[in-house]
């Protein structure tokens, strides 16, 4: 088998939406959240706290390029403006170097809030999978943090390992999941959670003679156990949910399930209408922005 | 049975041949590293004083004593050199458990020789494994490159064998200084043990007295002790202004406290008495340094040292939320300074009892254990997060810091009954992992704000 270099396969899609049945007015209060991640950089528009439109795009070299990228992508085809938002607070990796934030928060507190909206009061664990780290949160039925933990810096386990998995395989980073359900019986998971590692096993299984569905198999598998792991080490209580890229990979969710022994709440059909899982950390910046979570005194010492 | 113990003679100090400097280093390279990552430590240790004075304008005069102490390459360094030219002896010491009271009757100079600064470690790394906890493998480099003025005039090292890291780094130091290895027991209440210890207090003693010439007799042994007595009684003044509301970052007293483990102690108690003067007086006039709402932070774990391994402290009090840093459980901040020597009576029987109590059965080194595991060190924490009304901890922990990592899940457990959220944080002598240890501190102060809110 030849490996080629084309390295568009971890394309994942950018797109933006507006919610269709809602609308604005110019007593409406606008607010917007954006969360510059280190692959994707996300932003929601809210009218009076309730979500009107969001975009999702690929994060460039400079963060602050980013985040007007995405938010100009949220505001597309609402006749909004960004200067129409009367509050933004920006979150994630970049959160620091967003120009027009009024306030920047981390990403644990906002993906908490977001997966709370999405899916109601019953949340009590979030598993975000970002692009460069994986973070286990727990919170109450308010979507206020109770406690969290990080994975290391490294691409282990998250969206960015599954990219290039994607590229190696050279399989659509969309199709992955699916593919990686296909085999007959679950191979044992690569034993290299470390990208660069794992890239090497993984070409060795294929000189072996393994199926890319084989590989992709072992190594979300790999993936999930080391999700799985962090969860328990912040102590599951249902419901759990996942966050980010990698909440519409179905064979990392399956397999996350399938090691806690639980069921996550289902994915909203972003599809159609529904919330998209990736924007939860935009939406929570985006909901945090009233002082009612935070403390008050914070909020005037920052802005 | 009974030959055994009466044909141990007391080991005579084996005059081994001291090597001059680490194979791993040519002289030419100490002579280009040691003026670049001095020349680097200066402006570093510069910086985080210009940092501290800027995020705290109205910052307490009397610091100003503490930011000169700061300089490692100062003043103290010039009188270590003078006194030294005189004929006193320096000790250095790699842990609490060294006996300041007898090195001090002894007329010697007491100093801590851990070394701070990251650069140092990747030089430690051509002698150990980087699986080593970092302090070890920088103490390594300051003595490959002779860094450390304090280590370099030491005339003899008490290394105290509490962990594995610190056993075989005095066999390295050994290598180029006199050691004397202090053996601590891992269980400490038992009849044995303290025996045991007592026996190695005396070795010290011993010790001591060969090297500076001086016997150490109730006549010094006493002053020596009142001079700790006084330096932990203005500590613990320090530490009552953090019960509060209050009048001094975390950094500040930081700095006050590591300073301690170089200084010249009667001058130090002198110093720390005059800030809290002036502490004093700020209470009077309400002149707080954060709202009264800030979130009140406890850090717990591996030590942490002057300069670069200061960005823990500096995350909580600098961020986005910020937080304010009230006590810390560290063996080279409060631990140092927290228990005095308790004496009955002045004679020389039940000093040395004394010396030998305060160090070993006051200590919450995760080193020790017992049926109830290490207790003590609960008990520390639980009474600390009390008196100073902490709203979370931090358990902060170097890789390779074996001890501190594995007592986590007790600390964590004990905390979970009392609703005190605890974050563990684990990182190394680098400034590579600034960014997330921020997003991890800043999401903690974050969650205790909320909880505040309530």
């Amino acid at each position: 088998m030849t490996l080629q270099t084309d390295n568009a396969f971890w394309r994942w899609q950018e797109y933006h939406r507006v919610m269709p049945d809602k609308s604005w007015t110019s007593t409406d209060v606008i607010t917007a959240g954006v969360d510059v991640g280190s692959v994707g950089s996300k932003a929601a528009v809210l009218v009076n706290g309730e979500i009107y439109s969001w975009g999702i795009t690929r994060t460039g070299s400079n963060s602050p390029d980013s985040a007007v990228k995405a938010l100009n992508w949220a505001l597309k085809d609402t006749g909004l403006k960004q200067s129409d938002c009367k509050y933004i607070v920006g979150t994630g990796y970049g959160r620091v170097n967003i120009p027009f934030a009024n306030k920047a928060l981390t990403e644990i507190a906002c993906h908490a809030k977001g997966a709370n909206y999405i899916w109601g009061s019953q949340v009590h664990t979030v598993l975000d999978v970002g692009g460069q780290d994986i973070k286990a949160i727990r919170c109450d039925d308010t979507g206020r943090v109770t406690s969290f933990l990080m994975n290391d810096k490294c691409a282990a386990g998250t969206g960015r390992g599954m990219e290039v998995f994607a590229d190696l395989l050279q399989i659509p980073i969309e199709e992955i999941g699916e593919m990686s359900l296909k085999v007959d019986e679950e191979p044992p998971s690569v034993s290299c959670t470390c990208v660069a590692f794992a890239k090497t096993e993984a070409v060795g299984l294929l000189r072996k003679g393994w199926s890319k569905e084989k590989v992709l198999a072992a190594y979300t598998k790999a993936m999930a156990v080391r999700m799985s792991n962090l969860i328990k080490r912040v102590g599951l209580e249902p419901d759990l949910v996942i966050t980010g890229g990698q909440s519409k990979n179905i064979g990392i969710v399956s397999r996350v399930e399938a090691a806690l022994g639980v069921k996550c709440l289902a994915m909203p059909n972003w599809r159609e209408n529904g919330l998209d899982p990736m924007i939860a950390g935009a939406l929570g910046a985006g909901i945090l922005q009233k002082p009612s979570m935070i403390n008050p005194k914070t909020l005037e010492a920052t802005t | 049975m009974k030959n055994q113990p009466q044909q141990q003679q007391k080991k005579e100090a084996k005059t081994v041949e001291l090597k001059k400097i680490m194979p791993e280093t040519t002289q030419k390279e100490i002579d280009t590293l040691n003026p670049t990552l001095k020349a680097a430590s200066e402006q570093i240790i510069a910086q985080t004083l210009e940092r501290l004075k800027k995020i705290n304008p109205n910052r307490p005069k009397e610091m100003e004593y503490f930011d000169e102490m700061a300089n490692l390459f100062g003043k103290r360094v010039e009188e270590l050199k003078q006194a030294q030219a005189e004929g006193k002896k320096i000790i250095g010491y790699n842990c609490i458990f060294a006996p300041l009271e007898l090195i001090l009757a002894a007329d010697a100079i007491p100093v801590r020789i851990n070394s701070g600064w990251y650069d140092t470690s990747k030089l430690g790394d051509r002698v150990v494994p980087v699986e080593v906890c970092s302090i070890i493998r920088s103490t390594i480099g300051a003595k490959m490159v002779e860094l450390s003025p304090f280590l370099e005039l030491s005339d003899v090292l008490i290394t105290v064998l509490t962990c594995d890291g610190m056993t075989k780094l005095s066999e390295i130091l050994g290598e180029y200084k006199q050691v004397w290895g202090l053996s601590n027991p891992r269980i400490k209440d038992s009849e044995q043990a303290l025996k045991f210890w007592n026996e190695e207090i005396k070795q010290i003693k011993t010790n001591l007295e060969k090297l500076t010439g001086n016997k150490i007799t109730v006549k010094n042994l006493k002053p020596a002790i009142l001079k700790t007595q006084k330096a932990t009684k203005a500590f613990r003044r320090l530490q009552n202004l953090r019960k509060d509301d209050t009048v001094i970052s975390g950094q500040d007293a930081l700095l006050v406290t590591q300073t301690y483990m170089w200084d010249d102690i009667d001058r130090w108690t002198e110093k720390t008495n005059v800030l809290c003067d002036e502490l004093d007086r700020r209470v009077q006039a309400k002149e707080w340094i954060c709202p009264s709402d800030t979130p009140r932070v406890m850090i717990t774990g591996t030590p942490m040292f002057w300069p670069d391994n200061w960005k823990l402290p500096s995350l909580i009090e600098e961020g986005n939320p910020r937080g304010i840093l009230v006590a810390d459980e560290l063996c080279s901040s409060e631990r140092l300074l927290y228990d005095p020597v308790g004496i009955d009576e002045w004679t020389m029987n039940d000093m040395l009892n004394a010396i030998g109590e305060r160090y070993l059965m006051a200590c919450t080194c995760p080193c020790f254990t017992s049926k109830d595991g290490n207790e003590d060190r609960i008990n520390w924490l639980l009474t600390k997060i009390k008196d100073h009304k902490i709203q979370g901890v931090i358990y902060y922990v170097t890789r390779g810091c074996m001890l501190y990592a594995m007592e986590y899940t007790t600390v964590k457990r004990a905390l979970d009954k009392i609703n005190i959220p605890v974050y563990y944080l684990d990182t190394d002598y680098t400034r590579e992992d600034t960014g997330q240890l921020k997003t991890r501190v800043e999401a903690f102060l974050e969650m205790l704000n909320a909880q505040i809110d309530i």
